[in-house]
């Protein structure tokens, strides 16, 4: 992620404004997203391996899934929205995010955990969670009419196998489905926050 | 209470005291944690002293396998019945009321809706329960399932623009042989599951091969109830070549192993002398 993160601030240094910046870091974003897949892996088996960092499966598994799907269902196939400034707005929100959200397991497992980390990982989520999920929002938004048009990933009746998928309503679907999944988990990390930073006081008063 | 009283009395005792709770809802046991004690079990035979402490634990609304079998199979039959004479609602007004020129189209109505009834039949009259009841939100998530898959797959088998299957009335008729076969068969274990208990009693037994070739899967499988369940599946796959139908056969299959295997290794523990080629669910193979 911060090789990510280099190569947009590389690619905007060089070219002057931020709108082509999608294809400068296309590669690693794709590689190191779709690599997230393991992540679900490595969290199911802290139930077998207590050493492994602790997290809900679901929820990881979600967020992932989530994260892969707006890459390569949404960016890398509907061509023309690469060049959207709300592609610009999710990739800087999960840029950010994730380079925060792995030292804070580095040094977790390390032992020796800066406050700076955990409190970044527990409070910057305010502002980059909903920055996230707009840009997410207005990609998909912005890929509808294209989807439409080509008849994306869409299949059609009459065929031989009886079934059709029509991804323009599949893409609405998951629009609306935000409404009820994201201040879950926005919420569940609120409650999250006020244990851990609350926790961390506690620890620091007995000393 | 008496020391050979049973937990059965002790549940009604403690429904007396507290009305809202009803014994379906108690979950008694000797430790907060541990497994909730049957009806049957007599107070003195269990591992107490002259006082027993028990705890209780409010297992939520309650209601009966059996209406909750009822209300999951009526469903699915009559849904189906909604798509197959084309209400308005469904493929539009021009549609509304037509027939399709595929047989075909008939005879899926006639299979989906004898399975539904077959259910129904055995809900009734055969199947006999070893827990009363099931926790009331159970019933929003599998009506959910069985009735959104029934309406899924009819809206495609029921559709104008259907294809019948690629290699006509070969494939419908193995299909159909195969179905009725699976459904025989499906039936058979269910009588003979029933017939274990024919004296009244919740215990388990191991079920073995009678003199009903259906049966004789017995030999093989743990479970072959689920094994021909899944077989109706696949032959009405076959019968239709519909995409959402091979996809409900197929969360079917992985339902019913995790069931079969579950039940499988229940049996292996409570019976040292259980047949050692038995697989849970596919001969030789699951």
């Amino acid at each position: 992620w911060l090789v990510i993160a280099v190569g947009l601030v590389r690619a905007y240094l060089a070219k002057g404004s931020y709108h082509s910046l999608y294809y400068s870091i296309e590669k690693p974003l794709k590689f190191f997203q779709t690599g997230a897949l393991l992540e679900v892996g490595v969290v199911f088996l802290h139930s077998y391996f207590p050493g492994i960092v602790p997290s809900s499966v679901v929820l990881t598994a979600f967020q992932v899934m989530s994260r892969v799907f707006l890459t390569w269902a949404v960016t890398h196939s509907v061509k023309e929205v690469q060049t959207e400034d709300s592609v610009l707005l999710f990739v800087v929100a999960w840029t950010i995010t994730e380079i925060i959200r792995y030292s804070f397991y580095t040094f977790s497992l390390l032992n020796h955990l800066p406050y700076l980390i955990k409190w970044a990982r527990y409070t910057l989520f305010i502002v980059l969670y909903p920055m996230g999920v707009s840009g997410e929002l207005l990609t998909i938004y912005a890929a509808l009419p294209f989807v439409r048009q080509s008849g994306l990933y869409s299949i059609s009746l009459p065929n031989k196998y009886n079934f059709s998928f029509d991804y323009y309503t599949f893409l609405i679907l998951i629009m609306i489905s935000y409404i009820p999944i994201f201040p879950q988990l926005y919420f569940h990390m609120l409650h999250q926050r006020r244990k851990v930073l609350s926790h961390t006081e506690e620890h620091k008063k007995s000393e | 209470v008496e020391s050979n009283a049973t937990i059965r009395e002790i549940r009604l005792m403690f429904h007396k005291s507290y009305p809202q709770w009803y014994p379906a809802r108690q979950s008694i046991r000797l430790d907060p944690k541990g497994k909730s004690l049957r009806d049957e079990e007599i107070l003195q035979h269990l591992p107490v002293g002259t006082t027993a402490t028990l705890y209780f634990k409010d297992l939520g609304p309650q209601i009966g396998w059996t209406t909750v079998f009822l209300i999951e199979y009526t469903g699915p039959l009559f849904i189906y019945f909604l798509f197959y004479f084309r209400m308005p609602f469904v493929y539009g007004l021009d549609e509304r009321f037509t027939s399709s020129p595929h047989p075909v189209v008939t005879l899926a109505c006639l299979c989906h809706s004898f399975h539904y009834i077959k259910r129904l039949i055995e809900t009734i009259f055969v199947h006999r329960f070893s827990h009363g009841t099931m926790p009331l939100r159970n019933i929003v998530k599998n009506c959910l399932y069985y009735w959104g898959f029934a309406a899924w797959l009819a809206y495609y088998i029921n559709h104008p623009l259907y294809t019948p299957p690629s290699y006509g009335k070969k494939q419908i008729n193995f299909a159909v042989i195969m179905f009725l076969l699976c459904e025989a068969g499906n039936f058979s274990i269910h009588v003979a599951l029933s017939d274990l208990r024919r004296d009244g009693s919740r215990t388990r037994k191991i079920p073995y091969p009678t003199k009903n070739p259906f049966t004789w899967l017995f030999f093989f499988v743990s479970c072959p109830n689920y094994t021909y369940e899944v077989g109706t599946w696949i032959s009405f796959t076959i019968m239709t070549q519909c995409v959402p139908v091979g996809l409900f056969t197929l969360l079917c299959f992985i339902q019913m192993t995790i069931w079969a295997k579950d039940k499988h290794y229940t049996y292996l523990r409570e019976f040292k002398d259980y047949p050692s080629l038995r697989m849970p669910i596919i001969p030789f193979l699951l």
